[in-house]
């Protein structure tokens, strides 16, 4: 009886770990077999088979004689007390259990007092008279003394021979035996762990170091779990659809039972135990059928668990993974998601391998660790398919992208490899190539707080996602006061609901600072939760949470407290909110975007022009911040928020979009002022100077497009104009040639062939070559220019075009023998664009008349004209050399070509023969006659 | 009537003369009148290949041909009036001519850009 004690330390620190009942069984039952000492089995369940009888002959032992009685006693009352919170257990959240903690307390005060008087189990063996041997905890290497009883030692060594000599009465050998019912005991001191801690853990408080209650009290199975049940049930569900393919048929058997506990945790969310022994038979077999049998008979049949059956028989027949390889859990911190991956992946009977933000995340060392996890088994003892739980996987930007791009690879990977599978069809092919790529193979649990963070952009797409809700708070509440009362501290059902609340039910913050609370000794004050400063996870909100919170309006609130307190709370958390997450301009971005979506009473538009003026406003200041630097101004941001809050707030949920139209804008922007450069940059300078881009947008674009599509020309042959649509024509092409516009074949724009009814609009349209009328349209707006018609367009545009030639051309041709050419070109420009600037009211110099366009702008050669055109280039090099020539013209352009001439006094000019000579036959009498 | 064809050049060979044809014309340009009158033609240059090619180059175009055997020489006369006898009269032999240069292909351009 000695060792009773020890083992309620080892199982206390077996919770430390937090493992699994049934992950412990095979490790420890190993060492709990073979101690070097015959090793009486356990304390508090053994009672009842073997304790009693051990402890009559126990009892008649002088030397323990006194002291074996009280640690006795000492037992039953525990047991006394565990059975007694076995039974209140189930109603724990309905009853506050106070009679428990009064037994506890009592029982720990008992306890102080005995353990004083003979050390049983001590860290040191010099506390311990007598002989001792020592017991190392089976993890942790934690080593104790225990006191040996030489007395006790040889009953069970004959009782053990008593029995193997009457082996052939029973089926199975006593070892057998005793190890089941070790094993069946052990199996119910784990069950029960969790209740019985807080008394484990007082004992032993010399010794050890306090747990964090967060992980102490952490879900242990499926059952005890705080989220949101439809979200557990779809994540245990997904986890589900991969025994297929992980497990292959042999997790069929479990399949009912899966069910039935999902059934039982429908019914009862709160955790039950199941009472009868385990059974090891399968790995994932760890509720017996019988307790399950139970159940299903008390469960009144549930619609929702029916649902869930009808689901889990469709699923079940597709072998294979699931459609999506990854899960995407997110939500606020302190929600369960990663306690939910855990347990929903080893209550599926994975081992969970655990990524974290304190791990490494370079993208080479997670790819390795990923392939390590999802592709390969591992050969040691604990078997079990892993399953890959990346936590946070949203924080760090840079280096938490590696994970997602490794994941990302193996899924197309996969998703190639799916498709080629297909195609082939064939076991052996498929095979082969599956060791080729990487496929996943393992489910991939990823977890992140901001769905939203840029990084995970693309695995948003193809893996399942959950958002966490937060668990309503009663129930946290009844949660947290379960713990407490646990934990003996006294607090009050009204400061744990203020303080989830608070912590907008983050658990691990409510039980961190119920923890702090506790060790100073102070108790929950409802007043002090504001000021206390209460633990959280640092983070900030997602933008879309902030233009809720901007635009939604919290009814709550208002109902709990007065309206001017409930104001200066929401104005400071609106305040803090905003500040903490810092883009300003993007919060002032969506604000902008979306205001004018909301729905809100304003008859006579005020409110929407002081929403729009804090907008303004803030836009001045972020001018001004950017122009200045002076970066502490945007300390002012927040409170620019806050009034467009109180005008714009709602209490229906807004739909809110990501603000896109600043981007939109700025990109149009930006791609029109380049294409309004390079047409500026292609005119000739004497005319690009007098016109600059902003003047053009705002005021010359407009008339220059009345100009450029004048509506009187007529789109017939040239010979059919009258003189004066000759003038205007020509007027025209020069026109476009010195600001150098032409017209372009453009692929039809749906938009714009509607704007522009032209008629054609599935051939191509030939448009302006730099777009002007891209710098009138507006949404909405509809200009009033004619437009001209197809023909007259590729009459223009032949028109220019040879102009373009005849201007190219006419500065060389000019130096030879048409030297007049040039200088009436640019004249004939000079006059077009004078002529066209105003309105064509002044007649275009008499031409003659027959002459067709082209030649009429050759052959007009004037000689008064000459020095005017010396004025007007053509572009701005050739003003200065032609000017020159000009000016030498007299003599020296003479003597130069009499220099030429005398250098090359003979020319040759070739005789072509003819080739093209009618060839027919001719008789002789033709010629005769 | 008789016309007497004298050699004067008995004692060493005949001097050989060539014959260079043009396909096409020879012009003056307009502001000499048309007089050639110690006006450079062109040159005429031999390649020192195997092949017998002759660049000539007119103003601005560069011909290019070939040495091409006549099937028929023909012989450059002088006619000489004897002022005594009025009736007779003398051709005096030139030379010989057995090949021509032809030019017979398109001519090249020479101008360049700064032209």
């Amino acid at each position: 009886m000695e060792f009773d004690i020890p083992l309620p330390e080892e199982l206390e620190l077996l919770e430390a770990n937090s493992y699994f009942p049934e992950e412990e069984e095979d490790d420890d039952y190993l060492n709990f077999e073979e101690p070097p000492y015959p090793y009486p089995i356990d304390g508090d369940e053994e009672v009842d088979i073997s304790g009693c009888k051990r402890l009559r002959k126990v009892i008649p032992d002088p030397i323990v004689n006194l002291d074996e009685v009280s640690p006795a006693s000492e037992k039953r009352s525990k047991i006394g007390d565990n059975n007694r919170v076995e039974m209140e257990d189930e109603e724990w959240l309905r009853f506050s259990p106070v009679k428990e903690v009064v037994d506890v307390m009592e029982e720990e005060e008992e306890e102080e007092v005995i353990l004083p008087q003979e050390t049983i189990l001590s860290r040191y063996a010099s506390e311990i008279d007598g002989e001792c041997i020592p017991i190392t905890a089976p993890d942790g290497g934690d080593r104790v003394y225990a006191k040996f009883c030489r007395g006790l030692g040889d009953e069970p060594v004959k009782k053990l021979d008593m029995k193997t000599k009457s082996n052939g009465l029973l089926k199975d050998p006593i070892s057998v035996l005793l190890q089941q019912s070790e094993q069946d005991a052990f199996n119910k001191v784990l069950q029960t762990s969790s209740e019985d801690q807080n008394e484990t853990i007082h004992a032993v408080t010399s010794v050890m170091h306090e747990k964090l209650w967060v992980d102490k009290y952490s879900p242990s199975s499926f059952t005890e779990l705080l989220s949101d049940e439809q979200t557990n049930r779809e994540v245990l569900l997904w986890l589900k659809q991969w025994d297929a393919s992980v497990f292959g048929s042999e997790i069929r058997s479990t399949t009912d039972e899966v069910l039935s506990a999902l059934k039982r945790h429908s019914t009862t969310s709160h955790h039950q135990k199941s009472d009868s022994a385990f059974t090891r038979k399968n790995q994932f077999n760890r509720w017996s059928k019988g307790s399950f049998t139970n159940h299903k008979k008390s469960d009144e049949s549930n619609s929702k668990s029916t649902d869930i059956h009808d689901l889990w028989n469709k699923k079940s027949k597709l072998s294979g993974p699931p459609e999506q390889k990854i899960l995407l859990l997110c939500g606020a911190p302190g929600l369960g998601k990663t306690t939910l991956a855990h347990v929903a992946a080893k209550h599926c009977g994975y081992r969970v391998v655990e990524i974290n933000a304190s791990d490494e995340r370079s993208a080479v060392a997670i790819e390795t660790r990923i392939l390590d996890v999802v592709q390969m088994n591992s050969v040691t003892a604990d078997s079990r398919p892993k399953c890959l739980v990346i936590d946070e996987i949203d924080g760090a930007l840079g280096d938490g992208k590696g994970a997602v791009d490794v994941i990302l690879k193996m899924v197309l990977a996969e998703r190639k490899h799916a498709t080629g599978k297909e195609n082939i069809d064939n076991g052996k092919t498929s095979s082969k190539k599956e060791r080729r790529t990487a496929p996943l193979s393992r489910p991939v649990i990823c977890i992140c707080n901001d769905l939203y963070a840029p990084a995970l952009r693309p695995l948003r797409q193809i893996a399942k996602v959950h958002v966490f809700v937060q668990p309503t708070v009663s129930r946290v509440v009844n949660r947290l006061k379960y713990i407490c009362n646990m934990e003996g501290m006294k607090t009050r059902s009204f400061g744990l609901s203020a303080l989830a609340e608070y912590t907008e039910c983050d658990i691990r913050s409510c039980l961190n600072t119920l923890q702090f609370l506790n060790k100073k000794n102070e108790t929950l004050n409802v007043i002090d939760i504001g000021s206390q400063i209460v633990g959280r996870k640092d983070m900030s909100k997602s933008l879309f949470d902030i233009w809720k919170e901007i635009f939604n309006k919290r009814k709550m609130k208002r109902e709990r407290s007065n309206a001017s307190s409930s104001e200066a709370k929401s104005f400071d958390f609106l305040h803090t909110l905003i500040s903490s997450r810092g883009d300003y301009d993007l919060i002032f971005d969506g604000i902008h975007e979306n205001i004018l979506q909301l729905h809100y009473h304003d008859p006579v538009m005020e409110k929407t022009v002081s929403c729009l003026d804090s907008l303004g406003t803030s836009d001045l200041l972020h001018r001004y911040i950017m122009r200045t630097q002076q970066m502490p101004l945007y300390v002012y941001f927040p409170s620019l928020v806050i009034p467009i809050h109180r005008l714009v707030a709602q209490i229906q949920k807004p739909t809110i979009q990501w603000p896109k139209s600043y981007h939109r804008c700025r990109t149009l922007l930006v791609e029109k002022q380049e294409s309004l450069r390079s047409w500026h940059h292609k005119m000739p300078p004497y005319i690009g100077r007098h016109l600059s881009i902003k003047s053009f947008v705002e005021d010359s674009v407009s008339p220059l497009l009345h100009i450029l599509s004048p509506p009187t020309l007529r789109p017939v042959a040239s010979h059919l104009l009258s003189d004066r649509q000759k003038d205007q024509l020509a007027g025209l092409v020069m026109l476009m040639c010195s600001y150098s516009v032409t017209y372009k074949n453009v692929k039809p724009d749906p938009a714009l062939s509607k704007l522009r009814e032209d008629g054609a609009s599935d051939a191509s349209v030939l448009a302006l070559d730099p777009h002007l009328f891209d710098f009138i349209s507006f949404k909405g707006h509809q200009f009033k220019h004619h437009i001209l018609t197809l023909a007259m367009k590729q009459v223009l545009l032949h028109e220019v075009e040879m102009q373009k030639i005849l201007l190219a051309s006419g500065g060389r041709s000019g130096v030879l023998n048409k030297p007049e050419i040039k200088k009436t070109a640019p004249d004939l420009a000079r006059k077009t664009v004078a002529a066209s600037n105003e309105s064509r009211r002044i007649p275009i110099t008499s031409k003659p008349p027959s002459v067709p366009v082209e030649k009429a702008t050759t052959s007009k050669a004037k000689p008064g004209d000459v020095k005017k055109a010396s004025r007007n280039a053509l572009t701005f090099f050739d003003r200065f050399r032609k000017s020159r020539k000009d000016y030498e013209d007299p003599e020296d352009v003479q003597k130069r070509a009499t220099a030429k001439r005398d250098s090359r006094p003979l020319l040759f000019k070739f005789n072509e023969g003819f080739t093209n000579a009618v060839k027919r036959p001719v008789r002789m009498r033709e010629f005769l006659l | 009537m008789e016309i007497r064809v004298k050699c004067g050049c008995e004692k060493e060979e005949c001097s050989e003369w060539t014959i260079v044809e043009l396909q096409g014309v020879v012009e003056t340009q307009s502001s000499f009148q048309g007089s050639l009158h110690n006006l450079e033609i062109g040159r005429l240059c031999h390649s020192d290949s195997s092949q017998e090619t002759y660049t000539f180059t007119v103003g601005y175009h560069e011909l290019i041909g070939s040495k091409v055997t006549l099937k028929k020489p023909l012989l450059v006369l002088k006619k000489r009036k004897d002022d005594l006898s009025e009736k007779s009269s003398e051709l005096q032999v030139l030379g010989i001519i057995r090949t021509k240069i032809l030019f017979k292909t398109r001519p090249k351009p020479l101008i360049s850009a700064t032209n």
